[in-house]
């Protein structure tokens, strides 16, 4: 018997009962559509986890200064704690094993001024370990350097926000722009940068794209920040070797910190690499939850292709009689209906992965979630389905092609 | 030879009791004969049947179809026998409703693992030879009883057959149509086939040139037709 004859009676076998076989192919689309979705949501979160945390730096530790009510900022300067300092970031690089940079940061937020127009900004001092560190580029001219730093120069690096709302229609390189009362020459202008949206561990969530980076050496001399109480620095960034001894090194971290503190608690450790590794945890339990809806609305799919496929064998007992006679062997009724149960798979399969595809644009499109649709995750679900239309067409097609053929030819 | 039956026996099985449906039946066809087996139901004429078409094994002794024992055949070997050498009519056609005349025809040799184009070629061959040239694209719902009757001869003659095998070809038909049925069983016979006729009928068994009595699962008699009987 061949293959595409019985391909072409199933199809024919499709249309005839088109709306049996919508009904019979539900489960199936669903259960494909689910799959996709949800590998394509899964697979989305897991990208912009990554794209996340790799903007902080998977070898880093975050020393971040820790928000405090000014009563509270009284009581811990009151018992000699002033705050996360240079000394501080100088020590943890001396002490800690397996340092390999490290860059310290001062903000403020005020306005920024060009001209007629004015913006809101976080102004943030770094040193040049910011530099190397983390992997920042710019759209047009250059960022820091050590030079800049060593100098003090009086010049600034835009957020491409910043940039946009500043200079509309202007060439913003070589342009002086006032912050607080300091003229800054602008040498470049940031990429634009995806919106940090998400509080990771204690840094809050923050739109990089409004950011002015200075030298931490011109900030220090020329900025002083609005609370006096306010400490030095706010951030400091360690890069280790590798991300293997992350935690013990920040234990250790924090034992010099409360030392240099006298016991004040007025600093965050953030673990950027940990932060990522509980997240995937978390998203591993989601992960197998969404796995096993999905495998149960195909096997649901299955039980429904199964059940039509007995009918139809039930209600065709004849045609299976006069072919028999005629001269199909067995194994020419069982592939007969596994095709056709495998044909209805297969469609309900591609409808399905029609839906889920854009079923995941459009939750990409309509809500905030992020999708991503794997071409491995259609191929899964397609090989889902063919697998279902075999394993449950085989139980039918075997009572088909064991029908004994005196019997069924007389079937009324 | 080309059928042997030697001391076949057929019993069924119903719950408990073992029933016999044949006898220890011997019996011999040629090539080219015209044969009618005659009996009231009951009488093990279907069973023969069965076992002449190659649907079922016998309990007992041994069937040679060219001198090949085919009780000893399995499932597919028989398959293939069904395919090859018998050719089916049924008297209520059996035809599939889904498919047109033509394609109803091409079946068996779908079967038989012939392409499409060859297919069409003996199917169309088929259908000249029982008369129907025409509405060969329409579905057996669209066809007449006699039509129907042809397409499913047609159907029968496609492969070639050793034997072609009718189960009561005219009870599903009125008289006149019937008569035109056996007229081209005749003209089969002429041109060489070997036919069997299962029938209750005299009247029909009359056509054919030997009629074979069964009853009670026994050969009752077996005799060629006279002269005037035949047609």
């Amino acid at each position: 018997m061949q293959f595409g004859e019985n391909v072409r009676l199933s199809f024919r076998g499709l249309i005839d009962h088109k709306f049996r076989s919508f009904l019979t192919m539900l489960g199936i689309i669903f259960g494909v559509a689910s799959v996709i979705t949800m590998l394509s949501i899964g697979e989305g979160a897991k990208r912009e986890a990554i794209a996340k945390y790799q903007d902080l730096g998977v070898n880093n530790i975050i020393i971040r200064e820790k928000k405090m009510s000014n009563e509270e900022l009284e009581e811990v300067r009151a018992k000699f704690s002033r705050g996360l300092t240079l000394e501080d970031a100088a020590v943890i690089a001396e002490i800690v094993p397996g340092v390999t940079n490290s860059a310290s940061q001062a903000e403020i937020s005020t306005e920024v001024k060009y001209t007629d127009k004015s913006v809101k900004s976080t102004i943030i001092g770094i040193t040049p370990g910011f530099i190397e560190m983390l992997n920042f580029k710019t759209e047009k001219g250059t960022f820091i350097n050590a030079d800049h730093y060593n100098k003090s120069l009086k010049v600034c690096v835009l957020g491409s926000g910043v940039a946009s709302t500043l200079f509309r229609n202007e060439h913003p390189l070589g342009k002086m722009i006032k912050i607080e009362d300091q003229w800054m020459e602008v040498i470049g202008v940031l990429q634009s940068k995806t919106l940090f949206t998400e509080t990771v561990g204690e840094l809050a969530a923050r739109d990089l794209n409004t950011d002015i980076y200075v030298p931490l050496s011109t900030f220090l001399g020329r900025f002083s920040p609005e609370n006096p109480l306010t400490s030095e620095i706010q951030q400091i960034t360690v890069q280790m070797e590798s991300s293997n001894k992350l935690v013990e090194s920040s234990k250790l971290i924090d034992a010099i910190l409360q030392r240099h503190h006298f016991n004040n608690t007025d600093y965050n450790i953030v673990i950027p690499y940990e932060l990522l590794r509980q997240e995937e945890k978390e998203r591993q339990i989601y992960n197998f939850l969404l796995g096993a809806i999905a495998a149960i609305s195909l096997l649901v799919g299955g039980i429904g292709i199964m059940n039509i496929m007995l009918a139809t064998v039930m209600e065709r007992t004849r045609e299976i009689g006069i072919r028999r006679a005629v001269g199909a062997k067995k194994a020419d009724i069982m592939s007969q209906f596994v095709t056709e149960a495998v044909v209805i798979s297969i469609t309900g399969g591609l409808i399905g992965i029609i839906l889920g595809v854009s079923l995941s644009l459009t939750v990409s499109l309509f809500t905030d979630i992020n999708t991503f649709i794997k071409p491995y995750a259609v191929f899964i679900a397609f090989g889902f389905s063919v697998i279902v239309g075999i394993s449950f067409g085989y139980l039918p097609a075997k009572n088909a092609a064991n029908l004994k053929p005196i019997d069924s030819i007389r079937y009324e | 030879m080309l059928i042997e039956i030697k001391n076949v026996s057929k019993n069924y099985i119903m719950g408990e009791l073992e029933v016999p449906a044949l006898k220890n039946i011997n019996l011999k066809i040629q090539q080219n004969e015209y044969v009618a087996i005659m009996g009231p139901s009951g009488s093990g004429k279907s069973t023969l049947m069965n076992i002449l078409g190659c649907l079922d094994n016998p309990t007992e002794g041994n069937y040679l179809f060219n001198k090949t024992d085919v009780s000893m055949l399995d499932d597919d070997a028989l398959s293939t026998m069904r395919n090859k050498e018998i050719g089916f009519v049924f008297q209520n056609f059996n035809l599939l409703p889904k498919l047109n005349a033509l394609q109803n025809v091409e079946m068996p040799l779908i079967y038989a693992g012939i392409k499409a184009d060859e297919r069409r070629k003996h199917a169309l061959e088929a259908l000249g030879k029982v008369g129907l040239t025409d509405r060969i694209h329409h579905k057996p719902s669209e066809l007449s009883g006699g039509q129907r009757q042809r397409v499913a001869i047609a159907r029968a003659l496609v492969t070639n057959p050793g034997i072609l095998l009718a189960d009561e070809p005219t009870g599903a038909l009125d008289s006149k149509t019937g008569e035109e049925i056996m007229d081209l069983f005749r003209k089969l016979h002429a041109e060489g086939n070997t036919i069997i006729l299962i029938t209750h009928e005299q009247e029909i068994a009359d056509h054919a040139n030997r009629t074979i009595h069964i009853r009670d699962g026994e050969i009752f008699t077996d005799r060629a037709n006279s002269k005037e009987n035949t047609r």
